[in-house]
This record gives C-alpha cells, structure tokens and sequence, in this order.
C-alpha cells in the first residue's frame, strides 16, 4: 500500500499536473489499439468468420458433389439409386435481387418434393417451433414462381415479389417464410425446376449435398463414391469452397492488418518519448529518492508502471473507439472481398473477452515495451550527479556515430531480407526488411537531425529572422527528443508515402492495362447481382442479335465460371479469341505478338492464365493443368501468361469454342461490342438499347466501364488511406504534445525572451517555427524512407502475397498534396503549445528557478 | 527629466486568493547616470519594483513613468518596444542562453528588435566587460564570473537608458561579486546608464551614489550621496 501511495505521488500525480499532454498521450494509444483492435474485428467480421453464402440452408450433409459448369443431373440418381443409405440434396445456386430494396440474396433451388420435411427437421433443429415452422413451410410445394423466403427479409405469405435474375426480371409469390436466425440464413428458395427454369440450367445441378451413414469414414465414403461418379465430377468434404476462400482472403487479412500496426509503431515512438521527457524533467527527484533509499528496480518500475497507466488508459478509451470503428471497416472490407475475392455476407462484429484482452495487451504490452529504454536509464541514475546536473546528461547521451554505423548495418540486413522468397506463401521477410528499414531509419535520426538543423541554422535565420535561429538551436539543443519526435512523424509520413506510391503505382499499372485489355467501344452486361465469384448471363441469342444490329462490327462472348484449381478458387474464363485478336491488345510475360499466342488457343487443348494464378500454383508458361468440366477431365497446356489486374483469384482463358466442347451453355457472362469507324457511337448504343429491351442489362461506353473499375480500385484502398490517416493523426498528437513539453520545459527561456524585448508574436512564430521545423525534417525523413518501403512493398511484399507486376509510378499531385496536408497540420499542431508559450508569464517563470 | 519616475505606485497580487500588497504608495526618481542600490529583506518588494520599472508589469494605481512615458498607457507591443529600447535586465543566475554561444547570447536583444549585423556592437560590449576573444564559446565553457559578464553585455548590447539587476552577484563568491559590482558601477558613469541594483550586499550599498531600503513595500529609507 505504501508504494502505490508512494506511486500516485511522484509518478501519477505529474500526469495528472498536465492533463492537456497527458490526454494527448493517452489519446495516441487509444488510437493505435483502436485501429488494431477495428481491423481484427472487421477482419473477422467481413473475412474471418468467412461462410460461403451458398452455405445457406446446406443443413448437416457432411460431402459434396460439385465440378466446373455444373454437375449432369443424372449424376443425382445415379446417387440416389446406389445401394447405401445416402440422403441426396441436388441444390441450384446463384442470385437474385430484389428489384424493389434492390437487395441481393441467394437464390437456392431444392428439390422441394423429394425432401420438403426430411430438410425442415435437419436444417432447423433450433427450436421445436422454428422445426414446426420449417417443416410446415417447406412441404407446401407449388407452381414455378413460387418462393420461400427468411423471416428476416421481411415477406409475408402471399406476398408477390419481383426478382432479377441474370437479365431476367419476373414476379414470384411468397409461400412461405422460414425463421433465419436473424438473417445469417436469409435466402430466396425456390424449387430446383423453378430455379433451374429461371437461371437457364437446364440438365444440371450447381451442387449435390450428401449426408452418409456414420460409418465407414468420410474419407472412405468419398472413395466408394469416386468409383461411381464421372471423370470430371469431385466428391469432397462440404464447406471445402469456404476454407479456399478463407486461405484465399488470408493475404488480404494479413496485408491489412499488418497496415493497422503502423499507428501502433507511431504510438510507441510517442511515449518513449513522453517517458524520457518524464525521466529528464525527474532526474533531480530521481536522485533524491535514491539517496532516500530506493532500489534500482523500484525506479524502473516506477516508469514501467508510468507506462503502463498510460497504456491502461489508452486501451480502455481504444477498445469502444476500436468497436466503434470497425462498424465502418467492416463495410469497406466487405465491399473489397466481395468485388475482389469472393461474394460473402459480413457477420456480426463480437466485442468479446478476447478482443479485450488484445486491446489490454497491444495498450499495455506497447507502453511497457518502448518505455523499457529510458526507464532502465532512470533506473542508472547515480544519485549525486542526478542532484547536481540534471538534465544535461540527457542531451548528451545520444551517439550519432555509433548510431550511423548501426543504422547502416540494419540497412543492409534490410537489403539482404528483401531479396529472400516468400516463407509458406507470406512475405514474412519483406516485412522484416521494412521493420528493419523503419529501425534503421530511427538510428540514424540524430544524425540526420544534427546534420540539417546545423545546415540549416544560419540559413533560417538570415530568411527567417533570430526565431527561426533560436528554434533550430533548440531542436539541435534536444537532439534526442526531436530525434524521437521526427522519427515518429516520419515513421507515419514514410507509410504514407510508401503506402501512396504503391497505390499510385498499381492504379497507373491498372489504367494502363484496362487501355489494352478494354479495346472495346461498348460493353454488355447482365443487371443481375455479379460479384469476383459470381457472373450472371446474359440469355444466349442477345449477343447474336447485337452483332446483326447496324454499325456493330463484332461482338466478342465471354463467359466465365467459379471453379475450384488445386484447392484454391479460380475463374475460368472463354472469349471470342478471333475478335479479340483483330482488335485486343493484349500484353504476355514471354512479350509475343497476341495473334500468335491466340492463334495456339484456336481449336487446342492450349489456356492462358493470369499471373497470380501462376503464383498461386507456381506455374508458367509450357506447363499442363488438368481441369474438371461438366462430366469430363481434360489436361490444357498453358500457352502463355498475361497480366490480369481484374481479380486476385487467378484466371484460365480459352477458347469460347474450345469451351462449349465441354461446357455446351453458349449464354455469355458480358459482351464486348466493336462500333465500325464510320458509325456513330450514340446512334449504335440506342439501336442496341432498343434491341437489348425485354432483357435487364447494363450497357456502359468504353470510358464509364473504365471509371466504375477506378471507381472499384479506389473503393479497394480507402480502407488503406484510412489506417494512414490515423497513424498521420496519432503522430501529429504527438508532435502537440511534445511541443507542449517542450515550451512548459523551456519556460524560463520563453520568458526571458520577454524580458529581452520579444514580443508575443515573437515568441508564437519562434515555437510554431520549431512546429514547422519539426514537419519539415519529418517530411524530408519520411519521403526518403517511403520511396525505400514502397520498393519493399511494390517488389516484394506485393509480389508475393498476391502476385502482381506492379509498374513503379510516381503519385506526384497525391504525395505532393498529402505531404502538404501533413506538412500544413504539424504547423497547426503547434498553435496550442504557441498560445501557452504566449501566455507565460515571463516575471513567475523567470523567479521559479 | 529623470529616467525613472515612480508616482505613488501601488502594487496588490493575489496569493492562494489573498491580497498581497508588495508596494505600496511608493515615489521615487532615478537620473541618467544615478547608481542605485535597492536594498531590503526577501519579499519587501525589490523584484516587484525591478518590474514595473522595466516595463514587466504594470502598478495597481500609482504612475512610473520611463523616459517620461507612463507604462500603463501603453499595450503590450508599446511596452514590448519600451523595453528592446530603454532598458537591460541583468539576473542572479545570468540566465544565459546554453544552445547560443556568447556571441549570440550578447546579440540576442538586438536580434529580437529586428536589427540586423549586430556582431561589431557585441564585439565591442564584450570588450567592456573585458570578455574578448571569449565570443564563440558556449556558456557552460566559462566561470559564473564570466557568464554574469556576459549577462552584463548583453543588457547593455542596445544602450539602454536604464539597466536593472537582481541580485547580479547572488550566485558569486564575494571577490567575483565585488568585480561585478565595480563594473557595473564604472559601465554607469561610462555609459551615462541608470542603473538599479536590488541587492543584500552591503558592497553594493556602499558603491551606490543612491541607497533606498525599502520594508513591507516602503521606502524606508533614501540617501543621495
């Protein structure tokens, strides 16, 4: 008990004395654990918990039977008829929106009579009410535009609803609500000939759940049933496509929350910073507590437990906040995984015990951490030297050379790290290449401080007057705490920056990419829901009837499957490769002309595939891929790989005649459209607008499909430029409250300035210049270190979390705004401490020493 | 006209809430030139009346009147000129500036005024105080005698009518202390500056060509020699 009396005296107290700074520091941790603690539960939220939406309703069958384009639906009898005592659930899958609330659900076709109420008991075993109510629901089967639909969605019975449907919109009846658990099983349900009928699925299936006896294993019954089932048709364990989505969405979780720590590295810049301001500002207390008796340990703990208050504080202001703000990053995450990855539905965000616990320990396990280094240095203090010099030893404690020599050699261990391969698909060293360029960056801060404020020194006083002088001989004088200060703002600066080029660079590779991939003048889509794992069709004949249509000079068909390559998802994808060959422009890693690598597509067992397919599966060019399609297995030499910026799933291109050999559906996922050069654009796209009439589709010009990808990429990163902005806000708190510290440490000058003849708006500029200084060195710190990281980020961590060739661009307009931005409010952030400057009285300050 | 007039000037602060009053209807005039010694026990009021003769603070009633100005005429930025021209401030403990050298410490009020190559004038303030060749050092380089020369320097770097110093030998042995006194006294007469010393030297007393003890916020005591 005494010690802690003892603690909230001479440790707590002071704290308490600056509320202003104190709150500034305890705000900065707050941030940096809200932003971790945002990123972990959106993660979860909108990736972590990942469950196919096609999971819906799937009940307690434990295997699957599935292939690419879909299943023959004999193989359902086939099943149904063999000798064991297997429940067979045929299912077709897709989407439909609503067209009233514009909302998109999943559409599951069942085969209603065969399994009405032997569903209803194993999917809703919740409640014996909810199993009454399902079974009631599901046996009343009826005509072909009738659906059932979750209780959530808000239909009553009888209710008429209209649906879009790939490009087809029609009206249904409700005749039945199921109870959906709040909607996380919210589907549209429908008869699987009903459904079969509406999505032009005629003869198959999308996927057969089965539920076997308990014995033999699975393992063994997914045996038995291979023997009996086509080449091309796989039995797996159920909820297999949701552990590949969920390795696949692991580089993105990973990526981002890595990005969510910058704030926290910030932050632990911040209060090493604060603690060895405590530490200086109590040398002479230090020393006097020695002298009275206290230990080493008990001084060490004293500002570890400094620290960890500060910490404590943070954490619990960082964990509502994190809540808080993880109800906007779900949103953008889910957004992001939905057009880049896969169609998912974003659970519920859960604040649990596990999440406190990580916010009590990123709080107080970060304080404790980077306070470690001045808080053993007050623990050192020698008594009598404490008393008697104070807080020179402070500034004098900082080695810039042995510093340098240090920063070099992590610089090339940096190097060295950045040249290694991947570690189990995750670029663990990049990262530590940049964890150890930030070090590195930090060492040999004092340096670069020493060496810029001296240069700079006359320079500014000859331009800007005896304030700017004094101010960049203050900084120098502190060189360890501006050293801290500038490494911190900077760390933020240089993320940002490293972050904005590689941003600015992949958008540039994108813009310039779609210039090639998009030759077309209009394009053609289904309104229906479309998704990176979804592609509505277009009903077949549509493009056909198009490319009569006058001034139309071709048209050229792509359709696009979801299938699953070596337990990863992927796109499998067809064109019109002749079209494309007249027109497109392609771009291939081995740099041959695009008629040559199409014309071995032509009639060939010959793919292409995408680059991060090929780092997905380390493959390349030359090497052979067996794909399952419909009923059949077929083996496809990979004539070359193209650049492909539009999904990070990986695609395979043929052929579209190549395709209908083993996928016979000509209906196209979109179309491109080539308008003749001597036709009018606006004429062609009315013409076809009138012909398009009795379909739902979009038809965009060549210039919007390009701003809706924009539109996308742009969507994509602004979760990215949000975690800067913390950081950027946590290091300029930061920068407040330090020169805070600075101008209540220097009062006795301030105030003998005054008695000089300095006049307030002297002493103003004089700290805002030191603000403005600060910002200065921050920035050049932090553009130099950032071009570096961006390299890190661009080459390698990039290259192999997702596979991208990223072309080095120069965001010059955004840095320069961003860096203005920065620049502009490190300045602001020195009005506060300015205004108190102003506000000393120079006759109290000048009498307390 | 005297340099320095105080008119009856009463000074109150409030302490912990307590009215504190640290002069009180107290007169006084100091010529150009005049050596003034303040004496008096801790908390007659010496400081208080270092300030309000330096433009620092203003009287609660009562007039002082700087080179015939009356400082509660004037807002801060008139004050704030008052001071960068009439007067230097010298301290007990120097109050020197460790990040500039000696030099910058000296040219510091003529830089604040905006004047510009100040370097001959510092050159030439040190020679007065008998600090050349000492320019460039840094302070924590020189002895409390040489830094509270510097000090000296520097209040006189703009030729001040009016020089003020508290306690300047406080923190010196009483050798060191005397030859600041000396200096002080001779810069005076050189200069034609009026300088007050508020101080428990009776050193000082002697030097002064005007002794004023003042108790409880009273002269009690003036004598022109």
């Amino acid at each position: 008990m005494p010690r802690f009396l003892l603690f909230y005296r001479l440790m707590v107290r002071p704290l308490l004395r600056e509320p202003l700074r104190t709150l500034l520091t305890i705000l900065a941790i707050a941030l940096g654990v809200a932003v971790v603690l945002a990123i972990a539960l959106a993660g979860d939220a909108a990736t972590g918990s990942f469950r196919s939406s096609m999971e819906t309703l799937a009940g307690e069958n434990e295997l699957e039977v599935l292939t690419s384009g879909g299943v023959p639906e004999y193989v359902v009898g086939t099943l149904a008829t063999l000798a064991y005592s297997i429940r067979v659930s045929p299912r077709i899958e897709d989407y439909a929106v609503i067209t009233d609330t514009k909302k998109s659900l999943p559409l599951i076709g069942l085969d209603l009579v065969a399994e009405g109420s032997a569903y209803a008991q194993s999917a809703f075993q919740k409640t014996a009410e909810s199993q009454t109510q399902s079974a009631q629901v599901f046996n009343q089967v009826g005509d072909a535009d009738d659906i059932w639909v979750g209780s959530s969605v808000g239909y009553r019975t009888s209710d008429r609803v209209e649906l879009l449907i790939n490009d087809r919109v029609r009206k249904y009846t409700v005749r039945g609500v199921y109870p959906d658990s709040n909607g996380n099983e919210s589907a549209i349900v429908m008869d699987l000939a009903a459904a079969q009928h509406a999505l032009g699925r005629y003869g198959r299936v999308d996927r057969i759940l089965l539920k076997v006896p308990e014995t033999p294993s699975l393992g063994d019954w997914q045996l038995r049933l291979r023997t009996v089932l086509p080449a091309g048709v796989e039995v797996r364990l159920r909820g297999t496509a949701t552990n590949e989505n969920r390795r696949m969405l692991a580089a993105f979780r990973w990526n981002l929350r890595l990005l969510s720590y910058i704030s926290l590295i910030v932050g632990a810049f911040l209060i090493y910073n604060t603690i060895s301001v405590s530490v200086v500002r109590r040398r002479p207390e230090i020393g006097i507590v020695r002298s009275l008796g206290a230990s080493r340990g008990v001084i060490l703990s004293a500002f570890l437990g400094e620290a960890a208050c500060l910490g404590l504080a943070g954490a619990l202001i960082g964990l509502p906040l994190g809540r808080l703000m993880a109800t906007g990053a779900v949103r953008l995450m889910a957004a992001t995984v939905e057009s880049l990855y896969v169609s998912s539905r974003p659970g519920a965000i859960e604040l649990n015990g596990a999440c406190v616990l990580l916010a009590l320990a990123i709080g107080v396990g970060v304080a404790v951490a980077s306070s470690y280094s001045p808080a053993r240095e007050a623990s050192r203090v020698s008594p009598v030297e404490a008393m008697a010099r104070g807080r020179r030893e402070y500034d004098a404690r900082v080695h810039k050379a042995r510093d340098l020599w240090l920063a070099l050699v992590l610089g090339l261990a940096a190097a060295a790290a950045s040249r290694a391969p991947a570690v189990a698909g995750k670029p663990l060293l990049g990262y530590l290449a940049a964890i150890l360029l930030v070090a590195a960056s930090a060492l040999a801060m004092p340096a670069f401080v020493d060496a810029l404020t001296s240069v700079a020194s006359n320079l500014l006083d000859k331009v800007f007057g005896v304030e700017a002088m004094l101010a960049s001989r203050t900084l120098r004088a502190s060189l360890r705490r501006t050293s801290v200060l500038v490494g911190a703002l900077s760390t933020a600066i240089a993320m940002m920056t490293a972050v904005g080029i590689m941003v600015g660079s992949f958008r540039q590779t994108v813009v310039l990419w779609m210039s090639d991939q998009l030759p077309a003048d209009l394009y053609l889509r289904p309104a229906g829901f479309a998704a990176a794992d979804r592609h509505p069709t277009i009903s077949s004949g549509v493009a056909e009837e198009v490319a009569k249509l006058p001034g139309v000079a071709a048209v050229e068909r792509l359709r696009a499957y979801e299938i699953s390559y070596e337990d990863m998802p992927a796109t499998l994808a067809s064109a019109d490769l002749n079209v494309r060959r007249s027109h497109g422009n392609s771009d291939f890693f081995s740099g041959r002309p695009r008629e040559q690598v199409f014309a071995e597509l032509r009639d060939s067992n010959a793919v292409i595939v995408s680059e991060p397919f090929t780092y997905k599966h380390h493959l390349k060019a030359g090497d052979s891929l067996t794909l399952s399609l419909g009923a059949t297995q077929a083996s496809f030499r990979i004539a070359d790989v193209y650049y492909d910026y539009s999904s990070e799933r990986g695609s395979i291109l043929m052929d579209r005649q190549t395709m209908l050999r083993f996928l016979p559906d000509p209906a196209p996922s979109n179309v491109a459209i080539y308008v003749s050069p001597d036709s009018q654009l606006e004429i062609v796209r009315a013409e076809i607008e009138k012909a398009t009439a009795g379909h739902r589709v979009l038809l965009f010009s060549n210039r919007d499909l390009r701003a809706e990808a924009m539109r996308i990429f742009d969507r994509t990163f602004a979760i990215t430029y949000a975690l800067e902005a913390v950081a950027i806000i946590v290091a300029v708190m930061g920068i407040a409250g330090a020169l805070l510290a600075l101008v209540i440490d220097r009062r006795r000058e301030l105030g003998l300035l005054r008695f000089f003849g300095a006049a307030t708006w002297q002493v103003r500029k004089l700290i805002l210049i030191e603000a403005s200084l600060l910002g200065l060195l921050a920035n050049l710190a932090g553009l130099a270190l950032g071009f570096v990281l961006s390299l890190i980020l661009i080459y390698v961590v990039n290259k192999q979390s997702f596979g991208w060739t990223i072309r080095f661009h120069w965001p010059v307009e955004i840095l320069f705004g961003a860096l203005t931005v920065v620049y502009g409010v490190t300045v602001l952030a020195g009005l506060y401490p300015a205004q108190v400057a102003v506000r000393l009285n120079p006759i109290e300050v000048i009498h307390e020493e | 006209m005297p340099i320095l007039s105080l008119q009856d000037v009463s000074k109150d602060y409030l302490t912990d809430g307590q009215p504190v009053h640290a002069l009180k209807g107290l007169s006084l005039n100091v010529e150009r030139g005049e050596f003034v010694a303040l004496v008096g026990r801790s908390g007659c009021g010496k400081s208080t009346l270092l300030n309000l003769a330096g433009a620092m603070d203003f009287p609660t009633s009562g007039k002082v009147l700087l080179d015939g100005v009356s400082t509660s005429s004037l807002e801060d930025n008139g004050l704030t000129r008052l001071r960068r021209e009439r007067v230097g401030f010298i301290f007990q403990s120097f109050q020197l500036l460790h990040t500039l050298t000696v030099f910058e410490n000296v040219e510091l009020p003529l830089l604040l005024a905006g004047k510009r190559n100040p370097r001959e004038a510092a050159r030439e303030r040190l020679a007065w105080v008998e600090l050349e060749g000492l320019g460039d050092r840094h302070p924590h380089q020189l002895s409390g005698g040489q830094m509270q020369r510097v000090a000296v320097a520097r209040a006189l770097i703009h030729s001040p009518s009016l020089l003020l110093a508290d306690e300047p030998t406080g923190n010196l042995d009483t050798m060191t202390g005397n030859v600041i006194l000396e200096l002080l006294k001779r810069l005076a007469r050189e200069q034609n500056t009026a300088t007050i010393v508020a101080t428990h030297s009776l050193e000082a007393a002697s030097l002064a060509n005007t002794l004023v003890r003042l108790r409880d916020g009273k002269i009690e005591e003036l004598t022109r020699r």
